[in-house]
Parts: C-alpha cells; structure tokens; sequence
C-alpha cells in the first residue's frame, strides 16, 4: 500500500485510484451527467454534421451566410460509428440525425416558420458555439500531436493550393486575390482543417451519449464510475479513427490532410479538443471584462483557463465554455427527469439555464476523468498493479492532474459538493 | 371635506383590529385608509377645500383650524402615496398585525394632521402624536438593535417635541392680538427682530432634530437601520419632511427677520451636513447606514435652499422635500428587498445582484434608478430638485452653495462605488440560493421609480403646486431678495 495523498485535493486523488472520477459517485451525480449527456448530443448531432458540411462543402465560399443551412444530404449523413449502414458500428442507434433534431429544427422552440426566420430568430441549433470551440482549438494549437504541425508542411500547402485553385476556378477576382495574398486564403483552409477535426471528434462523441442515455434509462448504467468507464473503453474503441480534411467540389474530392497521413482521433482531435475547450478557451467571451496589462490574462496561452472546468456558470453569457449558447441548445433536449429536478431546484425554470450550467460542469469533470484515466492507461499502469513504484507513478501522475485545479476559479472543490447548483 | 382626510386613518385605525385578525385582510383593510387620502388630495388640486375651524380647547387657544395651500397639499399627498406604499411594502409574516397596521396608519394620521394644520398648537400635538406610534413600530418590528434605536429615537424626538412646544407657547404670549396659535395670526405678528432671533433657535434646534441635520442628526443612522422597512419608508419619505415644513412655516414664514439673521450659519450647517453625509455614505459598509448618511446629504442641501430664501430656491426646498421622499423611500424599499432576499446588507457581502439568472435584476435595476436619482442624474426627479437648490442659492450664498456641489459630486462617488459592487461582479454560488421577488413585492418599488422618472421628465409636477406659495415666502422675506438683487 502506498501512503495517502497529501495533495489538496487527496480524496479526489484517491478516488481516481480507485477507478473513480472527480465527480463523487451519487445517484443525483449519475442522474444529472447522463441527462445532460443526452442534452448535448442531439444539438452535437447537428454539430458535427454541419462542422463537416462547412469544411467539405462550404469551404472558402466568400460570403458565407448559409453555412449553418445545412444540405439534406448532411443531415442525412450516416455516422460511421453508429447504425445500420455505418462503416464501423461501435455503437447503437440510428445513422441519420436524431429524431428530436429533426423534429426541433422544423419548428424550433416557436412555431413552424421558414428556415430564414427561425435562423434570424435564434430559434435554432446554435452553431456559434461549435465554431467558438473550433477557433479555440485552432487558436492553442500548441497542445502536442502533429496535426497542427501538418499545417505548415509542404505537402500541406499543396493540397491547400490544390483545393484553392480547384474551388476557384472560373473565378478570376478570387484567383487575384489568392495570388496577392496567399497566406490569407492558406490560414483560412488551415482553419477549415479544424472545422473537419472538430466535427470528426464530435461524430463520435454524439453516439457515445446517445448509447449512455439508452443505458441508463434501461437500468444498465448505475454508477458514476460505470458512466466513466463507458466513456474510457469507447475512447479506445476509437482511439485510431483517421483525422482527416476533405473537400467536394461537385463530384471531385481534393485530399487536403488525407486520412493516409495517420492523424488519429485520440491524439488529434480528443486530446487537443479537451486542453482546448475544457481547459483553456480563452478570456475574450461574454459580459466580463479582463485587463491583460494588469496580468489578468496570463502572458503563456498554456496558462490559459477559461473552459468549463473553470467557468463561472453563474453569470449566464460570461467569458469560458459553456457560453450561454450552448445552455440554450441543451435547454430544448431535456430529459423529463433532468427538468423535474430542475423545478425542485433554485428558481425552477427562472434559472434553470444556471442549473443546467453546472450540470453540464459535473459532466464535463467526468469526461474529463474519462480522459485522465484513459491517459493513464495508456501511459502508466493499472490501478490493480501490484508494483508500488508504478502505483507511486499513477499517483504522481494523478497529482499532477489535480495540480491544475489548485488555481481558485477552478471548481472541482465546488462539484464535490451536492448543493452547488 | 378636509377632516374626512383625518377621520378615515383614525376610523380604521381603530375599527380593524375588532373587524379582522388574518395579515392578509388587515393589510388590504389598512391601505383603504391612504388610498382615499389619495384620492381626496388629488381632487383638491382641482377643488380647492374650504379651511375647518372649530374651537377645541378655547382656554388654551387651541382650534382644530385645518386648511391647505401649496406647502401642504404636496406633503400631504406624499404621505398619502408613502403610507400605501409602506402598507404593501409590509411584510404578512409580521407579528401582531392588529397593533401595526393601526400603529402605522397612526404616524399618517399625525403627519396630515400635522400638514393640514393652521394652529401651531395643533401642529406640536400631531408633531408629538408621531412620536409614540414610531417608536413602537421600532421597538417592536425593527432588527437586532431595536430597543437601542428606538429609545435614541425617543429621546431626540421628545426633545424636538418640548423644544417646539416652547417656541410655540412663546408665539402665543408674545402674540399681541393675545392668546392665538392660528397660522395666520402669527404669520402677522411681526414680533420683535431679537425676539425673533432667539425664538428662531428653538425652532431650528426643534426642527433639525427632526430633518435631521448635523450635528443633530445622532439618532437618525442607528434607527433607519433598524427600522424595518415600511417604517422607514415612512420615516425618512414623510416624518423627516415635516421638519422641512416646520422650517418654513415656523421659520421663514413667521420669523423672517431671525431667519435672514441666522442664515448665513444656516447655510454652513446645510453645507457641512450635505459634505458630511456624503462623506459618510461613501464609508459605509453596510447598505441602510449607507442609504441613511446619503439621506443627511440630501437635508445638507435643502437647508442651503432654506437659508437661501429665494423664490428659485424655495421651489427647490418643496421640489426636494417630494423628490427626497419619493427617492429615500424607494431605496429604502429596495434595499430592504434586498436585505429580506439575502439575509445581509453588508455591501462586502453582496454582489452580482444584476445576474439575469440568479441575482435580483428587477430589483437591482430599480435601485440603480434611486441611486441616479438621489445623484441628480437629469431625467430624474432629484436632479430638478438640486438644479433649483444650486441655482437658487448660488448668489446668496456662493461658498455653500459650491460645497453641496462637490457632496452632489461625492454622491456620485458613492451610489457608482456602491452599486458596482453590488450590482456587478460575480455571484457567491454560496449565497445566491435566495429566492427572486414576486411582483407584490416590487410594486411599491415600481410606482415609486415611476414618480421619480416622471418628476424627472415633468418638473412642475413637483413645483406646479407651490411655486405661489414659496413666492409668498420669499416675497416676505424681503431683506434677502433685496440682497438677491444687490448681487
């Protein structure tokens, strides 16, 4: 036996070395994050369709304004890891978007209008908040992987160049413009680059939630612990999915980062996506107000810690994810269960967008564990490992974890606690 | 017509309690009484009431002489509007309910009285009828401090009370048409110039207590913030103002000459009190002391106008007795919310009350509209106010006059420091588990922001009725405007 931790946050330490999460193991906890998974997956759905639909499709269109007008064949798009017709099911359920997405997106949260109204209208999936997270990932790009390094290769660039000329063909203005300014049209495929990252870790991550929900509501899911172990073996699962970045044109398709490459799903594009979203984002968001100049905003972006596991849910439409958008896109997707313990809650529905803030915080601190103990499995050893010197290691490696919430905005102090709604 | 003003609150006063027992009931019972006042002041305005004469206590020179002019029907609107709005404003889980409601509808009765009084002896007997009933309502409802506030209260105001008493006693020996209180025999009396000047510091020490103004003001933090809120609604909106009125009646109307003597220390007294309070408001810690201090400012400033006695600033004088009563009020309402909603009223404790979520918005919102007001934001009521105060009395009195500028300019200091804390920032997770106000309880809060806009954005609402009256005054005090216009 090893000696307990010292380390301020010891019992979350020892939790994780017993195959737990951060999250305690309630029956309140279980219920919330698997509600709330379930939530975020129906507007995911319509997240990673569209995130590829832009990056495939849309690409350099100069005026943009219909990106978010998803085409049929997007919606229709068979997700690779779910379904009948999928090229790799792992997981259960259809391969076309979800019946609730469907069914909100043709009358939103109002009445059945044209498209064009219920988009001017907000009433509908907020896609600003995907692309906040993608800009997010595309802004650290320092996170390890090779991905981003990719993005300045020669072959890079070619296939860049490729695509662009390809896709602006017969139009010489945009031609003129690509040979005056280069860089300019480069960065924005680079950044499409992560459009196609972000909606290919989100493909699936969608099923994943969905399977969660299914299970749960049958019985099969009973425990906070169990719920991360879901997560981890289907992390693995998928761990070698290609990351990669096509475009259409027509018919043809230019290869801008081919799947031949080896970009995998787990170093790419999860791990990346994590450091950058529930960790980092950045401080530049919403109603409140930091002075770089007086050191608020920390000269090194690895410092940076303005995601969810930071976030203030509190004032509703502040700096760090989940910004108010994506509150309001999970608003429309709750489970009866998660409402009703919304109403015996705080204000019921008055503040129920902060409820289900701190919600989505819960969850996220237990993929977030999802991921620390996938990473430990992959690096270290088993929890079970009769060695102490590598249960010392697991132990230094899961300090180190937990050193990153030393910081006070951090809120694992806050989740331990069942009354933090 | 007008003792049906005074008969309504003392006929349900006693009435209720034998008539009802639930909370509910005998608040909608209680709020008859000010909302026919109301009614009843507002017709006035456009039918003037006959005055009411009948001999009381003959012997004493005592006459129930009950009548209205400019100086009145404003004040007695005000407490009409103040007394409904502390009645909503209560609580239904307060204790014995059928000792309050009358309690409180007692204070109105005292303070119309007080208002509609053409007697000086029946003014001091509805000066001193007030006394009782707030104590009582701090005694037994106020916070954690209350028998200390009360007793404070008590004696202050008994003080006034026998001070006053004596001054006016004074008035009818020293009347020459005899033994006479009636306000228009002594507005002719023309007593002596040092006959007026001592007399005229036993009504300032009497009403001063009562407004109150530095260094007389000892009791006036302590029991507006133990008060509970209706009360000091009422107190501060309508209570503190008949100190402004006894002012003007007993002072500039019937002792002008001891007035024009006394002003320029008159003056002084406003200013050092409009620094004063100011001063203190930007140090407090907690809300009410803050909202109390801010209220000495205010009285600071109105005595300027006072000393000052010009036609612009007397109008001034009444537009800031309404606005000041309409504004303390409303911040009163507000942050007694806010004290009832979050069990604190320590500004460090409170914060991020305008979260749309999880704060206050409404209420929040509402209390920075009194804080611009009672800074003098233009659009709102205080800023007509203390534009009239300033532009009235600059030439009389050019150095206080600067003086209640710069506390105009440190009430900014406090109302932006105190809201930015309040209202900004972020929420305490472990505090915000209040629960958000219901409409009930914002609506004393609703009406009073209204008036304010609207005496803001319609200033003769809150000079219209007395610009004749003050003229009057100040006409009479002819030495001053001679020294206006020399200037």
């Amino acid at each position: 036996m090893i000696p307990p931790s010292t380390h301020k946050y010891a019992d979350v330490i020892h939790r994780l070395e017993a195959g737990g999460s951060m999250l305690p193991d309630t029956p309140e906890n279980l219920e919330q994050i698997i509600g709330i998974y379930k939530a975020y997956a129906v507007p995911m759905d319509f997240y990673w369709r569209d995130l590829l639909y832009i990056a495939e499709r849309v690409f350099l269109n100069p005026l943009p304004a219909f990106k978010y007008f998803i085409s049929k064949q997007y919606m229709d798009l068979a997700n690779s890891y779910s379904g009948d017709n999928s090229k790799l099911r792992i997981w259960r359920g259809g391969e076309k978007a979800h019946p609730e997405l469907v069914a909100f997106m043709k009358r939103g949260e109002t009445i059945s209008m044209p498209k064009i109204l219920h988009h001017l209208w907000h009433d509908r999936i907020n896609m600003e908040f995907a692309e906040a997270c993608m800009q997010a990932m595309f802004w650290h790009q320092d996170m390890g992987g090779r991905f981003n390094d990719y993005l300045e290769s020669k072959a890079y660039l070619a296939n860049a160049d490729r695509a662009i000329k390809a896709y602006f063909k017969g139009n010489p203005l945009m031609l003129l413009l690509y040979k005056l300014f280069p860089e300019m049209f480069i960065e924005q495929v680079r950044q499409l680059s992560y459009y196609s990252n972000l909606g290919l870790f989100w493909e699936v991550m969608a099923p994943v939630f969905f399977e969660m929900s299914d299970l749960y509501d049958e019985g099969g899911i009973n425990s906070v612990p169990e719920a991360m172990d879901f997560l981890v073996n289907g992390i693995f699962a998928v761990a070698g999915r290609p990351i990669y970045h096509h475009v259409y044109m027509g018919n043809e398709c230019i290869e801008i980062i081919p799947k031949s490459e080896g970009f995998t799903w787990l170093y790419e594009a999860a791990l990346p996506y994590v450091e950058a979203v529930f960790y980092r984002t950045s401080p530049f968001r919403g109603t409140k107000s930091y002075n770089a100049q007086a050191n608020q905003v920390p000269a090194d972006q690895a410092d940076f810690h303005y995601g969810i596991l930071y976030a203030d849910v509190y004032p509703v439409g502040s700096a760090g994810i989940p910004p108010t958008l994506l509150m309001q896109d999970m608003l429309h997707f709750l489970p009866a269960y998660l409402e009703a313990t919304y109403q015996n809650h705080g204000r019921g529905d008055e503040d129920k967008l902060i409820q289900l803030g701190i919600t989505f915080q819960r969850s996220m601190y237990n993929v977030t564990s999802a991921v620390i103990q996938a990473l430990r499995c992959a690096l270290l050893y088993p929890l079970t490992d009769p060695d102490l010197e590598h249960l010392l290691a697991n132990r230094r490696f899961f300090e180190a974890q937990m050193d990153r919430f030393l910081r006070p905005e951090a809120r694992l102090s806050d989740i331990q606690q069942q009354n933090y709604r | 017509m007008l003792i049906v003003l005074l008969i309504i609150p003392l006929l349900i006063g006693l009435l209720q309690p034998l008539i009802a027992s639930d909370s509910r009931r005998l608040r909608s019972i209680a709020a008859v009484a000010p909302s026919i006042q109301l009614c009843l002041g507002i017709w006035f305005l456009k039918n003037p009431p006959d005055s009411i004469s009948i001999e009381w206590l003959p012997q004493l020179g005592l006459k129930l002489e009950l009548g209205v002019d400019g100086l009145s029907l404003p004040l007695v609107i005000l407490t009409a509007i103040l007394t409904l709005l502390a009645i909503c404003a209560s609580q239904l889980e307060y204790v014995r309910p059928r000792l309050y409601y009358p309690l409180l509808l007692s204070v109105n009765l005292g303070l119309i009285t007080a208002f509609l009084a053409q007697n000086a002896l029946l003014f001091v007997l509805a000066y001193e009828l007030i006394l009782i009933p707030t104590t009582l309502l701090v005694a037994i409802w106020g916070g954690s401090q209350r028998a200390g506030a009360a007793i404070r209260f008590l004696i202050y105001g008994a003080i006034s009370g026998v001070i006053l008493l004596g001054v006016v006693l004074c008035f009818g020996w020293l009347n020459r048409s005899g033994l006479n209180f009636s306000y228009s025999s002594l507005s002719q009396a023309s007593l002596p110039f040092n006959q007026q000047r001592w007399l005229l510091i036993g009504v300032l020490v009497a009403f001063c207590l009562k407004l109150p103004i530095v260094p007389l003001h000892g009791w006036q933090p302590k029991t507006y913030s133990q008060a509970p809120t209706p009360v000091v609604m009422l107190m501060s909106g309508a209570v503190s103002k008949m100190g402004a009125y006894g002012l003007l009646r007993f002072g500039l109307e019937f002792l002008p000459d001891g007035w024009m003597y006394w002003s320029p220390l008159i003056a002084a007294l406003g200013a050092f009190s409009a620094i004063y309070g100011a001063l203190n408001a930007i140090a407090q810690k907690d809300i009410r002391l803050l909202i109390a201090y801010s209220s000495i400012g205010h009285m600071g400033m109105l005595m300027l106008a006072l000393a000052a006695a010009t036609t612009l600033s007397l109008q001034g004088v009444m537009a800031q007795m309404l606005a000041h009563g309409l504004i303390i009020a409303l911040l009163f309402n507000l942050v007694g919310l806010i004290e009832l909603k979050t069990g604190t009223r320590s500004i460090a404790e409170l914060s991020g009350l305008m979260n749309p979520q999880r704060g206050l918005p409404f209420t929040s919102s509402l209390l920075l509209i009194g804080l611009m007001a009672a800074a003098g934001v233009p659009g709102l009521a205080g800023f007509v106010a203390e534009l009239l105060i300033f532009e009235g009395s600059w030439k009389i009195f050019p150095w206080p006059t600067l003086a209640c500028l710069l506390a105009s300019g440190f009430t900014a200091v406090y109302a932006v420091r105190f809201f930015n804390r309040v209202g900004f920032g972020r929420l305490d997770p472990a505090r915000a588990n209040w629960v958000s106000t219901t409409w009930g309880e914002r609506l004393p809060a609703l009406i009073l922001s209204l008036l304010v806009l609207i005496g803001g954005i319609w200033p003769t609402s809150l000079t219209g009725i007395s610009e004749a009256t003050t003229a009057q005054i100040a006409i009479s005090n002819t030495s001053t405007n001679q020294l206006e216009q020399q200037s």
